[in-house]
């Protein structure tokens, strides 16, 4: 199975109130492509993933396919399943290189 | 830098004192003098249920000795059922290879050990209690056994800071691969002791020089810190998550009746987990706010290392002067 898995040595949480926030500012059109809404933690170091890759990342429990993932994010967004692949497939592409996501 | 809460919804740790009870009566402890009444297992659950809701994603077990506890294995199991990343720090007195597969079992994720020397009777001396040194490596050893990772900690102090690369080499022989050299905190018996156990601020300063050279020298084991001012040192090169005393920012106390206090060395209750809203008091209570915001006083104001240490150790300052906000009487500066 290739659908992309959290690495177990990652401990992870959603940060509503910035989430939360960060969906406001969305709405009001400003960018908030730099914006942390999840921190990932492995061995001390802290990392941050923005609103869209942060929702990736809760998609990744090694059920869904990059397809599922697409199409769930495209709900999300309101935009064609197509606009969103891409960007899906680099994500993941990126965080299997670093190990976080591995294949479930 | 961001306000802490902004960052943090919650600590990424809750250090959790489930009993003061001990069967040690240690040189250094800041708690033998320490009496509380102590949660019932069902209280205990309902405290995991609040850490998991609000996201918490770490607890260690501290004291006290955890495992005086007899239900410490049903409270761990729960916890970790309900996912939350559990470990402990115990005196190792209690933990043979039985005990060790079933903190495995029940979920533990890492185990520390004290161990404050690579002598025997050195150890045994600090400890107050013969045989605890000859315990304490045979718990590492049953927890290799099992196949439980064991960290090794140890408070430095006038009787080993000479000594930390043989305590280093403990460590290796017995399959750690983490180890921790605390600094001393001078609360409780330690504030008592300190004049015999604490090093002068000069000998701090060479002592983390020469640490912290080792440290960049080693690759087969991590060595780790958790004094804050430290971070005055250029060599000291981390990137911490936070500046300054992580307590208060990623990390809580909790007491054995539920109090939380801003670390265990810090004897100043912010709340009752049990009893008010979590959110509120993280996200609101005074003191929080002010080790959070520390101001630069006495010494410190001016200290071109300021933005770094924050003053050092917040429970340190306090403890000596009363005052969060007065210079880490460790401090070299
Ligand atoms: S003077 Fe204050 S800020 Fe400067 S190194 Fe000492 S404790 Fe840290
Ligand atoms: S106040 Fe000092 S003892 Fe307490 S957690 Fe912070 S650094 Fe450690």
């Amino acid at each position: 199975m290739n659908n992309p898995l959290r690495s177990p040595d990652i401990v992870w949480r959603v940060e509503k109130r910035r989430q939360a926030e960060v969906l406001k500012a969305l709405e009001a059109g400003e960018d908030v492509d730099d914006s942390g809404t999840v921190i990932l933690l492995q061995s001390g170091m802290m990392h941050q993933l923005n609103l869209v890759g942060g929702l990736i990342w809760q998609q990744c429990d090694g059920q869904q396919t990059l397809a599922a993932i697409a199409a769930e994010l495209a709900r999300e967004f309101s935009v064609e399943q197509e606009e969103v692949e891409s960007d899906v497939d680099e994500f993941v592409t990126d965080l299997k290189e670093r190990g976080w996501l591995i294949n479930g | 830098m961001a306000e802490v809460t902004e960052m943090f919804s919650a600590p990424l740790t809750f250090n959790w004192t489930l009993s003061y009870r001990c069967n040690f009566v240690c040189e250094h402890c800041y708690s033998r003098d320490e009496e509380c009444p102590e949660l019932a297992i069902q209280d205990i659950k309902r405290v995991v249920d609040i850490l998991v809701e609000q996201q918490v994603p770490f607890i260690n077990f501290g004291g006290g000795e955890p495992l005086i506890r007899k239900d410490l294995y049903e409270v761990a199991e729960y916890a970790s059922k309900r996912g939350l990343n559990v470990s402990m720090n115990t005196n190792g007195w209690l933990l043979d290879e039985v005990a060790a597969q079933r903190l495995k079992d029940v979920g533990f994720k890492s185990v520390g050990i004290s161990i404050d020397s690579s002598e025997a009777s050195v150890h045994d001396a600090f400890r107050n209690m013969p045989g605890s040194y000859e315990k304490a490596v045979r718990g590492l050893d049953a927890l290799r056994k099992v196949g439980l990772k064991s960290t090794m900690s140890s408070v430095i102090s006038r009787i080993n800071y000479q000594a930390f690369r043989e305590l280093l080499d403990l460590a290796r022989e017995h399959g750690v691969n983490q180890v921790y050299l605390h600094n001393f905190k001078c609360s409780g018996r330690g504030l008592k002791n300190r004049e015999e156990l604490d090093l002068t601020p000069a000998e701090w300063q060479a002592f983390y020089l020469e640490a912290l050279a080792v440290k960049h020298q080693t690759d087969d084991l991590t060595i780790s810190f958790d004094d804050p001012v430290i971070a005055s040192l250029p060599e000291y090169q981390e990137k911490t998550m936070v500046k300054g005393s992580s307590c208060g920012k990623l990390s809580l106390h909790l007491r054995p009746n539920g109090d939380i206090t801003p670390c265990g060395f810090i004897p100043v209750v912010v709340g009752n987990i049990l009893k008010e809203d979590f959110e509120k008091i993280w996200f609101d209570s005074p003191v929080l706010k002010a080790m959070r915001a520390k101001e630069a006083t006495g010494k410190c104001a001016g200290c071109s290392a300021f933005d770094d240490c924050q003053g050092g150790c917040t429970a340190r300052a306090f403890a000596t002067t009363g005052d969060f906000n007065q210079p880490d009487p460790h401090c070299w500066k």
